[in-house]
């Protein structure tokens, strides 16, 4: 695939040149792709701006600007409005927007394998595993599907739900459990926040989601739209999978590069020892479990049962959507031509 | 008086009351002032600029359609609500829908800003023109003036203290719209760096932020006052 990109990339330079120069200066004619990012720029995205410090958009022939949204529940509506060409959201906001009817919307790769939120707590809380939340405050960001992650893992612990007291405190999860106002938050990240803590000597315990009965998700994805998928719009999409998959590579080569990349793309990111930490603990996540499948694949399986855990949760009303949520074709090695679709 | 508020905050941190992650000491603020005035100088330049360009976008908006309010009964009828309305209005609510239609350059951050500032300078100017002298109308009446002439004579005049101080209250607020206008979706700016600060815990700087912040609006507040003093000589207040 890597070698198709830069024949492809080859040919068009071969092709739209007048004054044939063998350098890469010589004048591509770029295709425009906006990325609309989840949140602001961090570790999370270390492989995307790798990949764009790297050169690696413009050699797959693509002008990549990398956008951030408003807010993390914007980029799915800004990308149904044909603002971006993918966005980075997550696989349950994804659940959630298709059954409020966008069904056009499709998962092309997973970005995070696994769950990176996760419960946290201090130690002086002496919380050390779910079923010591009997009788303590949680709090929580006000997102009705991790509220229900809370229920499962009580549920799970055979601790009485009533006992806990969940407070939403917002996006303020880490002063509420600093203030000591919550005895331990669920929604933060164990490698954004979890790693901050642990550096600034407030080393909380750390539960994830996947170990605590709540089954595992692709926590984030890169979502296009079906029907900017035509022979062209497939091709950028295909183009941009496999530069952020050999970005993703140079990060898990060099971590540095990443912590540079995302110093580069935003100068407050300056804690570089931080952003390489953040990374660090990302990489295994970065990358499927199974070494046979490609960066990006996503498990048909685990979204099914992931589907119908919301729907046990009454988190989705309508009946399962024909169209599937998910698409493994436009991953490096996959769907070119061989039967290996997912 | 700020002093002791500097000295009893330095002390409540000093002493471990506070988590210094969540409330860093004044000296500490001090020092990321200082350490990081190069991360600082150029997101002050960025936000500064947002707000200049907000402001005199809330001001000629805001001036115009007070007087079209003035002018028209209907328009002040239909518009008045709407634009008491629009202040309840919650940014994050319309953001996705400004960046839609705007994109991600100023545009979207000038709108924001225009839409939290115009109002006070709508009100202010709107009752100013109201408020004018009844006797000197009647005079003006009676000497046959056009409303213009009115407007241009009397109302106007009577009404730019008002004008003022509803510019004064836009100056001061013009910043806080910049702040939130920069957290619907930017890549620089005073309040980008809150955003960054806070999620690398860098609570000193995030305050270090907020200190420029606070200055800018003292700023601006203080230019119009100046502004006043020149402009307006008479009335009530001389």
């Amino acid at each position: 695939m890597k070698r198709l990109v830069v024949l492809a990339a080859a040919l068009i330079l071969a092709g739209c040149g007048e004054k044939v120069e063998p350098s890469a200066e010589a004048p591509v004619k770029l295709e425009p792709f906006t990325v609309m990012l989840d949140y602001f720029p961090n570790a999370d995205h270390a492989g995307i701006y790798a990949a764009y410090e790297a050169g690696l958009y413009r050699k797959a022939g693509l002008d990549v600007k990398i956008q951030t949204p408003p807010d993390p529940s914007a980029p799915l509506k800004l990308l149904t409005a044909g603002r971006a060409d993918v966005a980075i959201s997550y696989e349950p906001e994804l659940l959630l927007a298709r059954d409020a009817g966008a069904e056009n919307l499709i998962s092309v790769a997973a970005l995070v394998q696994v769950p990176l939120t996760s419960l946290m707590a201090l130690p002086s809380s002496g919380i050390r595993s779910a079923a010591d939340l009997k009788g303590k405050r949680v709090g929580t960001a006000g997102i009705p599907y991790q509220s229900a992650y809370l229920k499962t893992i009580l549920e799970k612990a055979g601790v009485d739900p009533s006992t806990v007291k969940e407070t939403n405190v917002g996006f303020n999860l880490v002063p509420a459990l600093l203030s000591k106002k919550a005895d331990a938050v669920l929604g933060a990240f164990w490698n954004v926040e979890g790693v901050e803590l642990e550096r600034r000597d407030r080393t909380p315990v750390i539960l994830r989601m996947d170990k605590l009965g709540v089954p595992t998700y692709n926590e984030l994805i890169l979502v296009a739209r079906r029907e900017s998928l035509n022979a062209e719009g497939a091709s950028r999409l295909r183009r941009f999978i496999s530069a952020t998959a050999e970005g993703t590579q140079l990060v898990r080569d060099d971590p540095a590069t990443g912590a540079d990349a995302l110093l580069k793309a935003d100068k407050g990111l300056d804690d570089r020892a931080l952003q390489e930490a953040e990374i660090k603990a990302t990489l295994p996540a970065f990358f499927p479990t199974d070494t046979s499948k490609p960066w990006g694949w996503q498990e048909t399986v685990d979204w099914a049962n992931y589907e119908r855990w919301m729907r046990a949760n009454d988190l989705l009303t309508r009946p399962p959507s024909e169209s599937p949520p998910l698409t493994n074709e436009f991953l490096p090695g996959v769907g070119l031509g061989d039967s290996s679709r997912g | 008086m700020t002093a002791a508020l500097l000295a009893l905050w330095e002390l409540v941190v000093r002493a471990g009351w506070v988590d210094s992650l969540l409330l860093p000491a004044p000296t500490q603020v001090a020092r990321s002032l200082w350490d990081d005035r190069s991360l600082l100088a150029p997101d002050l330049l960025v936000t500064t600029w947002e707000v200049v360009v907000g402001l005199v976008a809330a001001l000629v908006l805001g001036a115009a359609l007070a007087v079209a309010m003035h002018m028209v009964a209907w328009i002040d009828r239909a518009l008045r609500p709407l634009v008491v309305g629009s202040q309840a209005v919650p940014i994050p609510v319309i953001a996705p829908l400004i960046v839609l239609i705007l994109g991600f350059g100023l545009a979207p951050k000038i709108l924001i800003i225009a839409l939290i500032c115009f109002f006070p300078v709508t009100i202010a100017i709107a009752d100013g023109l109201r408020d004018s002298d009844a006797d000197a109308r009647k005079l003006l009446r009676a000497l046959d003036a056009t409303r213009w002439q009115r407007l241009r004579f009397l109302d106007a005049p009577s009404a730019l203290p008002s004008a003022f101080t509803g510019m004064k209250v836009a100056a001061a607020i013009a910043v806080i719209g910049a702040v939130l206008a920069e957290w619907s979706g930017s890549d620089a700016g005073l309040g980008h760096l809150l955003i960054t600060a806070n999620g690398q815990l860098e609570t000193a700087r995030a305050f270090a932020a907020t200190a420029l912040l606070m200055a800018e609006a003292v700023g601006l507040y203080v230019l119009f006052a100046w502004l006043e003093r020149r402009v307006v000589t008479w009335g009530p207040r001389a």
